[in-house]
């Protein structure tokens, strides 16, 4: 479909037009409602995106081009390739459901509540449709102040300690890229993603480059060693922001490789693979282990999103078509899992206030439909056949083995573990006696809460038993990605 | 020589409205009692001024007054930055005007004279230009910073300002005397054939006066290691002097040094630029460092704004450099452009908060008290911060553009890691505003001339930053 109406532009910034008008006329329950409306709208008008989006071709799509600054030579582009349009798609489900589960949680400043969160949309939708890296940044660093706030405000009793420290670790990531784009820039005058792939680089000034667009991406994976920032933030964070922060910030990192390093910095990736590899596979397997020592909910599932995103990263340096693709298709199932998780753990938390493992157990009892979702999401999370998350790592540990058999044997291994901690998470919660403290709470979901979760276990489901409809918009991207930096 | 022509005074008219202004209110300073006769008069003197200087601009050069003065690109992009801070700082001045019972009819001519100094300095093309025009400027600053003279405070400010200030002229004023005794010249033109031509590069003489001029021309744009007058200064000062200080005054200075470095001492560049390098990185670093341990707003202010002058130099650093072109400069202009309005829009909050302005823990829990004043203040502190899309990145993003791609690596990495460290500071004030519960009552509504300087800064901050080039597209350099 070839039409002029700006799809692109308009599902980005919908939500910064919703964040204006919460502001201006919200009041209580209209907040609400607002918000929903706007998120809601923005899935609506994305839809054509996925529907009418050409799988058998690898270029950009829906590309709108606009003079920006002249000066710099520097041009307002959007497009979306297979790679980043499972992405929006996720931003917008995720977003739906951040202010479903947020209806009642928030009760102090909703209007700036939902306006950081709608703004934060905005710069996720921007960042993964952004077809030139100074866009690509700006939404970059626009998503670091709400986030900031949304963890500083609503967030737990140390929030301010993890939302301080999310700043600083970001800033401090992402000053790397601004210089290394501004040094791209110097030196080839254009920050186009598509003209700075067909560039030349010299193989030391790439090397830097690498260095200094890591710093950025391996932030925000995070890669091992510098997840730190990591289970704070997403501990002390009110469910819709670590939904936020697990779900599609971590992302943003995994796809700045995918879009910068790979495509830009062939040779550094060659010349850097190995140490990648080596801190992708440690990623996995201490984070796993570190997972196991928990005993705070949410905590617990922050570190596994370190192990998780391990095998992401260990995906993407296979650089083995499988590997990526299930790299991709692991970014986004693990988008839906620990978003899930985390909106599960949020709605008894609700209940409880709690989020010590041995103030829970039996809660199967209390609450049989939760139990079941919590079920769906935990196997799904552990990589069990027929969930999601089984293809994606299925693709990326045959992408590592074919690499470096060691490199396969150390993600069985991630694998194992994590089956581990959270079939006994799972235990410890849910089954067992009922623990004496949860008596007489009313811990079953109600209707608005198995609307938030419904959706995410029906796309667990659906990509565990037809992964297709993920993976068929990256097969020719990957592919492209792929044979475009390989080099002899 | 060709003697002075009345027809170089039309070169001169933005000062002229300005000086003339001033008079008027100065003669009728018993008729002015109350504040918005005097402010509505600086307001539009300092539009004429400013609108005057955006007509005279053009790109070719026109020298008048003997050599004194010279009317180029360069100097009328200042003079219009210096007159639009003028428009806004006497916008702010309102509240305090009146909650200091200061006579409004000197305290605004004082404003125009020194704001007339600034605007003689950006077009001096003499040493002795510049050194009188500055003269004016620190002269009517000394008074403005005591002007509330029943405030201890105050005074002990100004006088503080005023022994610094004077060691710095007696300075710059020795440096002039020596350049004057190896070239036997004080315009810049002469001076830089007279160098090149000689031979003088490394004459001690010649070293020693580059130093003296250095460290006061430093002083005038509160550079480490001159910076220490500064954070007092601003303190005891009342907001609106502060925020003048740090913005206007500071951009007159910025243009002298740019002025000096890039045509006077053109021919040795090279030391020039490695003088500008000890500055800035230095100014960088400290301010930025400084910073994390104030617990007053003012001050906290005056450490970013030496900070700030660090980052400000980068263009003129790239410009001065082997490869450099007129690109740095013009860095530097859209650097100091933007930084006026963000640091003029933090001082108005400063001023619109009133009592509650200056301590920053008195600033926990506004933004549940007064959302719309909070987030300003947010916006202003991101910019500050450089963070997009703000107009701070954008200047960022221009002056570490314009050192990176003359060579200075490890400029480039000083200057975006002392920006993380600088993020810290503003966002303190972030953390404070956002994420405490509120201890002190609500503040009181503030005049309606504070809001419209509020908005005035938060327009250019915003669309500084989404449109970059949209305010300086017409920086040029000397």
């Amino acid at each position: 479909m070839m039409t002029n109406f700006p799809l692109l532009t308009v599902t980005t910034f919908l939500p910064l037009v919703g964040a204006v008008l919460v502001q201006l006329l919200g009041h209580g329950r209209l907040v609400r409602w607002t918000a929903l409306a706007t998120t809601l709208v923005t899935l609506a008008v994305s839809v054509p995106l996925y529907v009418n989006f050409d799988k058998s071709s690898s270029e950009l799509q829906f590309v709108e081009s606009a003079n920006w600054i002249p000066a710099w030579n520097i041009a307002y582009r959007m497009g979306v390739d297979g790679i980043s349009l499972p992405f929006i798609f996720l931003t917008a489900i995720l977003t739906i459901l951040c202010v479903g589960v947020s209806w009642t949680a928030i009760t102090t400043r909703e209007r700036e509540f939902y306006a950081s969160l709608l703004v934060a949309e905005t710069a996720m939708i921007g960042l993964f449709a952004a077809a030139n890296l100074f866009l690509f940044f700006i939404f970059w660093e626009l998503m670091v102040v709400p986030v900031f706030l949304l963890i500083g405000v609503w967030g737990g009793p140390s929030r301010v300690y993890a939302a301080v420290k999310f700043l600083l670790f970001t800033l401090a990531g992402s000053v790397f890229m601004l210089l290394a784009m501004i040094a791209l820039y110097s030196e080839f005058g254009t920050l186009d993603f598509n003209e700075l792939s067909g560039k030349t680089i010299e193989s030391e000034f790439q090397a830097w480059l690498f260095l200094a667009f890591l710093a950025a991406f391996a932030v925000k994976v995070p890669m091992f060693p510098v997840h730190t920032w990591l289970p704070d933030a997403h501990t002390e964070a009110p469910t819709a922001g670590s939904v936020i922060l697990a779900g599609i910030l971590l992302k943003m990192g995994a796809y700045g490789l995918l879009r910068v390093s790979l495509p830009i910095l062939p040779e550094a990736v060659k010349l850097f693979l190995v140490p990648m590899l080596v801190l992708s596979v440690v990623a996995i397997v201490y984070g796993a282990y570190v997972t196991l020592t928990q005993t705070d909910v949410k905590r617990l599932i922050a570190y596994s999103s370190v192990s998780h995103m391990g095998f992401v990263t260990l995906g993407i340096f296979t650089l083995e078509q499988s590997g990526v693709e299930g790299a991709v298709l692991q970014m986004f199932n693990h988008g839906i899992i620990s978003a899930a998780l985390f909106l599960c753990v949020g709605m008894i938390y609700e209940r409880t206030h709690t989020r010590q493992i041995e103030d829970y157990g039996g809660v199967a009892k209390l609450a049989p439909v939760y139990s079941i979702f919590l079920a769906i999401f935990c196997l799904a999370a552990a990589g069990f056949p027929g969930f999601n998350s089984f293809i994606g790592e299925l693709l990326i540990i045959g992408g590592a083995f074919k690499t470096q058999f060691w490199l396969g044997g150390m993600a069985i291994w991630g694998v194992a573990l994590g089956t581990t901690y959270l079939v006994w998470f799972y235990y410890r919660v849910v089954m067992g006696e009922i623990n004496s403290g949860l008596e007489g709470l009313k811990l079953e979901l109600n209707t608005r809460e198995v609307a938030t979760l419904a959706p995410l276990a029906f796309l667990v489901l659906c990509l565990g038993l037809y992964p297709e409809c993920v993976l068929s918009y990256l097969h020719e991207t990957v592919d492209a990605l792929l044979t475009a930096g390989a080099i002899p | 020589m060709n003697g002075t022509n009345f027809s170089d005074l039309r070169l001169l008219l933005p000062e002229l409205i300005l000086v003339g202004t001033a008079l008027v209110l100065l003669l009728a300073a018993r008729r002015i009692q109350t504040a918005p006769l005097a402010t509505a008069g600086t307001i539009l003197a300092a539009l004429a001024a400013g609108l005057v200087s955006y007509w005279l601009w053009s790109a070719d050069p026109k020298i008048g007054f003997g050599g004194m003065v010279t009317l180029d690109g360069y100097s009328q992009f200042f003079k219009v930055l210096i007159a639009s801070a003028l428009a806004v700082t006497a916008l702010l001045s309102e509240r305090k005007i009146d909650a200091d019972r200061v006579r409004p009819a000197e305290y605004h001519a004082l404003f125009l004279l020194a704001a007339t100094g600034m605007m003689f300095a950006a077009g001096a093309s003499d040493l002795l230009t510049l050194y009188l025009s500055l003269e004016l400027t620190t002269l009517c600053s000394y008074i403005l910073v005591g002007i509330t003279v029943e405030k201890p405070k105050s005074n002990e400010a100004a006088i503080k300002y005023f022994l610094l200030g004077s060691f710095a002229s007696a300075l710059l004023l020795y440096g002039i005397a020596l350049v004057y005794g190896v070239t036997g010249t004080t315009d810049f033109a002469a001076i830089n054939s007279a160098v090149s031509e000689n031979g003088i590069g490394s004459n001690k003489i010649f070293l020693a006066a580059i130093g003296l001029l250095a460290a006061g021309l430093a002083f005038k744009i509160a550079a480490f290691p001159f910076h220490a007058w500064a954070p007092d200064t601003y303190q005891g000062a009342s907001a609106p002097v502060a925020a003048f200080l740090a913005t206007a005054s500071k951009v007159a200075g910025v243009a002298a040094v740019g002025r000096v470095c890039l045509v006077a001492f053109d021919s040795e560049a090279r030391l020039v630029s490695m003088v500008l390098v000890g500055f800035a990185a230095l100014s960088i670093i400290v301010g930025s460092i400084i910073a994390l341990s104030q617990t007053n707003m003012k001050r906290l202010l005056a450490y970013s704004s030496i900070a700030h002058a660090g980052y400000a130099l980068l263009g003129f650093i790239a410009a001065t450099s082997q490869f450099g072109t007129s690109d740095g400069a013009a860095a530097t202009m859209t650097y100091v452009f933007l930084y006026v309005f963000m640091t003029l829009g933090a001082f108005g909050v400063v001023i619109a908060l009133g009592e509650r302005g200056e301590n920053l823990s008195s600033y926990e829990g506004l933004a549940a008290q007064r959302p719309g004043i909070a987030a300003l203040m947010l916006l202003f502190l991101l910019s500050l911060t450089g963070i997009p899309p703000t107009a701070g990145f954008v200047a960022k993003f221009v002056v570490i553009l314009s050192v990176l791609s003359t060579g200075h690596v490890a400029l480039a990495v000083l200057a975006v890691v002392c920006s993380v460290i600088s993020a810290f500071v503003y966002l303190r004030v972030a953390v404070l505003m956002y994420m405490k519960d509120p201890g002190e009552p609500v503040p009181s509504r503030c005049p309606r001339t504070v809001y419209m300087a509020l908005a005035v800064a938060a327009l250019v901050t915003v669309i500084g930053g989404i449109f970059p080039g949209r305010f300086t597209f017409w920086a040029v350099g000397p």
